[in-house]
């Protein structure tokens, strides 16, 4: 029934009745919605909507405020180590997110065309493994492994790179890197295992004719998987994205921003304004900024990557 | 189907060498915690006495039992809860498709994309002002409501997907819609109701955040939680500290190989079907 | 969509705790003002922290009367209980609340305890609760003095004769009227006096020629230089982010060896005009840069944390590391015997001893229930025997008090002696400093720590480190931190 014909049902008796039916239907439709929204509100957007709010303001989180309107902003847009710290989020989108999408396409195109049995079943789960602890014990393992005596440079020695060997989470040049590798180890699963689902879901028909015609596994991946996983990959682009700009618990276990302000990202230079500089009004524009930010790359990425509008 | 067998090897190498590097560490902090206590071993060499007594001595150090306690009563508190309501409230969106649905829809989906930080410092003092402060149910509440954007976009992409006739049926036969919910559509919906529960009890328990900002009594917070608390005590300990922390993965990592089938394949199913 | 919730934590997960923790004793954060009016401190005014639900901080407390001058009031004989908030990781405190426990059996101790990264987000929150704790651990003293949440303790310290005590030993503690540290009213008492200086290794000090501590800075640059060529570690050092940079200990040391304290100190209290850019810091700091250049510290330093170092030094890596006593049992454990310690030489022969000294701050909400009791508390772990000797077993270090009483006993061979016994010259010399990583609240983590580390990596220099971090000093200043 289109809104034009429930119009036109208003006229009689008979409609006037179905009319407050549909009423009393959306009402108690909205009742069943009514407990959901209003946590979310009462929980997530009103807290949303203060941190807004304090970010007009120099507060110290007990003493008085003080409104100083777009003051903070202007501070998170001119403060050459905030800046450094959106440039940092950046760098880690290339680990979080790009690897992690490139490497996870490679590998389930890998396992959907020579590992169907039991190894591919395996891989799965064992590669999902780092998606259920928390991020708190993956940054403590890892720092643990790139240690100058961890394992990671044992290994490297092993096989005769003993001259790269070094603290790599202390490093300048390879802090960042590092930690981004943490983060590739904790995502990479799920990427990998979301698009082979994805696959399953691909006319199968299609990688027979294909592998008949003695097409390579590159030449699949190319012309098959990736045209037809574009949902999927938007996805996976979109969660490990979101990983990226706003990480905290891997990058503050693993170097709390070190060395330097070199691994220094948006959720850790927020967490040092509020609660040990004790600038709450500037650390809500810092987190508004990054929420914003967050968004402004999303949303485009999501039209973009959209398999239908479901 | 004709792939080269260099292919074939390939492919299952690079497979098992993946798989290699990301059970690595879970067993070299595995090993360690077996080392004695105030050593500092390093790599993965099993240590000629293991000290499985770490285990015992980091689970009373840690006061593991209250956070376990403390850990299942908000998993319990939260999880049920937060079905019933997402599950009404996805069935109002996806299949009663109410006046508003697909605004409300983005409203929740906006909420996917929050980073954390936005709105952890006001949530503080609204649980102040709420008088929950330090109680669980500073956990419980905020928890539930942030778990609403992801569990009602799950559950609207379940009900999306049902078929019209069900409820033109029912309605036929004078059904109210809170029978066509519970009696007809509660039932069908079974497995993403499980799966969506299991997703929320994980997540639920490596809480981490919630728990130290809005809870100030170590013992009242979840298991994640006491990682924390568990590394200032234990300094030096290494072993120890490894002990603690291979403890604080187990639930989780149990509950994933017991459920991984239903985790892996209805988490994609879900995501997949948008 | 899928959204992964377990990640996105943001406050003092795990290391924060170690990280401060482990520095604990002399971390006393003196951290920002509160934007606004600044109450005066020393008035009985009752101003009302703003907070959300306006919780009156009414001086509910009984204040302690002049009838109690005479002897200082006590926790009576009525069963009480005691709020008191400790920190993780010193099992000292809870110790020596247990004996107080046994010695009057009125007075039971409800003890919650926290990380101190935790407690320095919290502290402000606890104090304005609605239960406010009596007795707790405090990790900074001035934005909780201006937001008028500490009890002053003058009057106490009148009745309990505390300003008899070697004045060195409350100055640390007392906030002006004008929001400085150093001078004014007390608002908080420290459950001992520790002391930094540093650690050796018997073994290999030995190895390297070392029959008595250095003299002066040039005998200690000369046993680093012996060690380097003997093929050992000179240094142990922590700098990681994680827990703060450890660095700052040798160069706070050879800023009071190469200058006077009291500019190092007016800086930390955050006095008006004070900076750390000074031509003899900057000696000091060159002298720092020297010993990085000539590879006295182990290569991942940047990665290195306070536990990591500690447990390293136990190990036998490192000739020498800069530390505090309250290291005193682990290293006791690791290495019975074998672990001495002297304090940091000035630069010439015979010229005035100075260290980081401070003590573990703790205080009494404005409108706590048992103030009386727990200022009697602090007077008993400074006077009574059982407690001293708990205090300087468990801390390592000088229990404070009266300077008449005695120091308890040590065992022979415990590296304890060795500090207790610089403790008192320290003293004598009136050469205690706080901690150059406490004049703000986060002056460590964004100035000091940054800096060091980029020092390390060749990135910065001397120069280049005192005039950022005195930027940051005057930026926070400046925004009311």
């Amino acid at each position: 029934m289109t809104p034009g014909d429930r119009t036109l049902a208003l006229r009689t008796p008979r409609r006037i009745s179905l009319l407050r039916g549909i009423r009393r239907d959306a009402l108690v439709g909205w009742l069943f919605v009514l407990p959901a929204l209003s946590m979310y509100a009462l929980f997530v957007l009103q807290p949303l909507a203060l941190t807004v709010q304090y970010s007009f303001y120099r507060w110290d989180g007990i003493g008085p405020a003080t409104w100083i309107g777009l003051s903070n902003y202007a501070t998170v847009l001119s403060d050459p180590d905030m800046r450094e710290t959106i440039l940092n989020a950046f760098r880690l989108v290339v680990f979080f997110s790009l690897i992690p999408v490139t490497l996870g396409l490679i590998v389930a195109s890998v396992i959907h065309r020579v590992a169907t049995g039991r190894l591919g079943a395996a891989a799965r789960t064992v590669l999902f493994l780092p998606q259920v602890m928390p991020l708190v014990a993956a940054g403590i393992i890892w720092g643990w492994l790139l240690a100058l005596t961890g394992l990671v440079n044992q290994f490297l020695t092993a096989i005769g790179l003993g001259g790269v060997t070094r603290a790599w989470l202390g490093d300048f040049d390879t802090a960042l890197p590092a930690v981004g590798l943490i983060g590739i180890w904790v995502l990479l699963g799920f990427c990998i295992v979301l698009l082979l689902t994805g696959m399953t879901k691909v006319d199968a028909a299609l990688y027979e004719s294909a592998r008949i015609d003695g097409a390579s596994w590159f030449q699949e991946l190319k012309s098959i998987t990736i045209p037809s996983l574009r949902y999927e990959i938007g996805v996976c682009l979109t969660v490990t994205i979101i990983a990226a700009l706003a990480a905290f618990d891997i990058v503050y276990v693993s170097t709390a921003g070190g060395p330097g302000k070199s691994t220094t990202v948006p959720g850790i230079q927020i967490y040092y304004t509020a609660f040990l500089e004790r600038q709450v009004g500037l650390a809500s524009a810092l987190a508004v900024a990054l929420t914003v930010l967050v968004l402004v790359i999303i949303l485009p990425l999501q039209r973009l990557t959209r398999g239908s509008d479901r | 189907m004709r792939i080269a067998r260099g292919e074939l090897y390939a492919g299952r190498a690079l497979l098992l060498a993946l798989m290699a590097m990301t059970i690595l560490p879970f067993l070299s902090v595995f090993t360690t915690a077996l080392h004695p206590s105030g050593t500092l071993p390093n790599g993965l060499d099993w240590p000629a006495d293991p000290q499985w007594g770490n285990f015992v001595e980091a689970f009373k150090v840690s006061n593991m039992t209250a956070l376990l306690a403390s850990s299942v009563f908000i998993v319990l508190a939260v999880v049920p809860v937060s079905l019933v309501i997402s599950t009404m409230a996805g069935f109002a969106i996806g299949l009663l498709r109410i006046p508003g649905s697909r605004l409300l829809f983005l409203l929740f989906v906006f909420g996917l994309t929050l980073p954390f930080e936005g709105i952890i410092t006001p949530l503080y003092y609204l649980a102040r002002s709420m008088g929950i402060l330090n109680t669980r149910v500073a956990i419980v509440l905020p928890l539930i409501g942030l778990f609403m954007p992801f569990a009602v976009f799950w559950m609207r992409a379940h009900f999306v997907n049902m078929p019209g006739e069900l409820s033109e049926a029912a309605r036929v036969d004078g059904a109210s819609t809170w029978d066509l919910f519970w009696r007809i559509h509660v039932p069908l919906a079974r497995a993403p109701i499980a799966s969506l529960g299991i997703l929320m009890s994980i997540w639920a328990w490596n809480q981490f955040l919630l728990a130290l900002v809005l809870v100030e009594d170590p013992t009242q917070r979840t298991m994640a939680g006491a990682l924390g608390a568990f590394q200032g005590h234990y300094a030096t300990d290494i072993p120890l500290l490894c002990a603690g922390t291979i403890l604080i993965l187990l639930p989780t990592l149990v509950l994933f190989i017991l459920f991984q089938r239903h985790i892996i394949t209805a988490l994609l199913q879900g995501s997949v079907k948008g | 969509m899928v959204r992964n919730r377990s990640h996105g934590g943001l406050v003092a997960s795990v290391p924060a705790a170690r990280l401060l923790a482990a520095a604990i004793a002399i971390l006393l954060v003196a951290a920002c003002a509160a934007p606004g009016t600044v109450s005066s401190p020393s008035s009985t005014a009752t101003t009302t922290p703003a907070s959300p639900t306006g919780s009156a901080a009414q001086s509910s407390a009984a204040a302690p009367s002049a009838s109690a001058a005479a002897a200082g009031p006590t926790c009576g004989t009525d069963p009480l209980e005691i709020n008191a908030v400790f920190e993780t990781g010193f099992p000292t405190v809870p110790a020596l609340a247990d004996e107080f426990h046994k010695q009057f059996p009125n007075v039971t101790f409800k003890v919650s305890q926290d990380q101190f990264a935790n407690l320095m987000t919290s502290t402000p929150r606890l104090l304005s609760s609605d239960t406010p704790p009596d007795l707790i651990r405090l990790p900074t003293l001035i934005s909780l003095v201006k937001d008028d949440l500490l009890k002053n303790l003058d009057d106490y310290a009148t009745a309990f004769g505390w300003d008899k005590w070697p004045a060195a030993q409350l100055v640390q503690n007392r906030v002006s009227t004008d929001g400085t540290r150093g001078s004014g009213s007390l608002y908080a008492m420290g459950l001992n006096n520790s002391l930094t200086g540093v650690f050796y290794n018997k073994k290999l000090a030995q190895q390297i020629g070392m029959t008595e501590p250095p003299r002066t800075v040039a005998d200690f640059e000369a046993l680093l230089g012996k060690a380097k060529s003997a093929g050992l570690l000179p240094i142990m050092v922590w700098n990681s982010a994680k827990s703060g940079g450890g660095l700052a200990f040798p160069l706070q040391q050879l800023m009071a060896a190469y200058g006077p304290t009291q500019p190092v100190n007016e800086w930390i209290f955050q006095n008006k005009g004070a900076s750390i850019d000074t031509p003899s810091n900057l000696n000091a700091a060159q002298h720092l840069e020297q010993w990085i250049k000539s590879g006295y510290f182990p290569k991942d330093a940047n990665a290195i944390e306070y536990t990591d170092a500690n447990a390293r030094f136990g190990k036998g890596e490192g000739v020498f590391m800069f530390n505090g006593d309250w290291q005193d049992g682990a290293y006791d454990k690791d290495q019975p015997g074998n672990v001495g310690f002297f304090v940091f030489p000035p630069a010439e022969a015979g010229g005035s001893l100075a260290a980081m000294s401070s003590p573990l701050t703790f205080g009494i909400a404005k409108t706590a229930k048992h103030a009386d009791c727990a200022a009697f508390f602090f007077n008993w772990v400074a006077t009574n025997d059982k407690a001293r000797d708990i205090n300087v077993k468990g801390f390592g270090s000088n229990p404070g008090g009266p300077p008449d009483l005695a120091i308890p006993p040590v065992a022979a061979g415990s590296v304890t002696n060795d500090t207790l016994a610089a403790g008192a010259e320290v003293a004598k010399a009136n050469g205690a400093m706080d901690f150059i990583a406490n004049a703000t609240g986060s002056i460590f983590a964004q100035g000091w720590t940054p800096e060091l580390q980029k020092m390390v990596g060749g990135k910065q220099d001397a120069a280049g480190l005192l005039k950022a971090v005195q930027a940051e000093y005057a930026k926070e200043l400046a925004a009311g931190s």
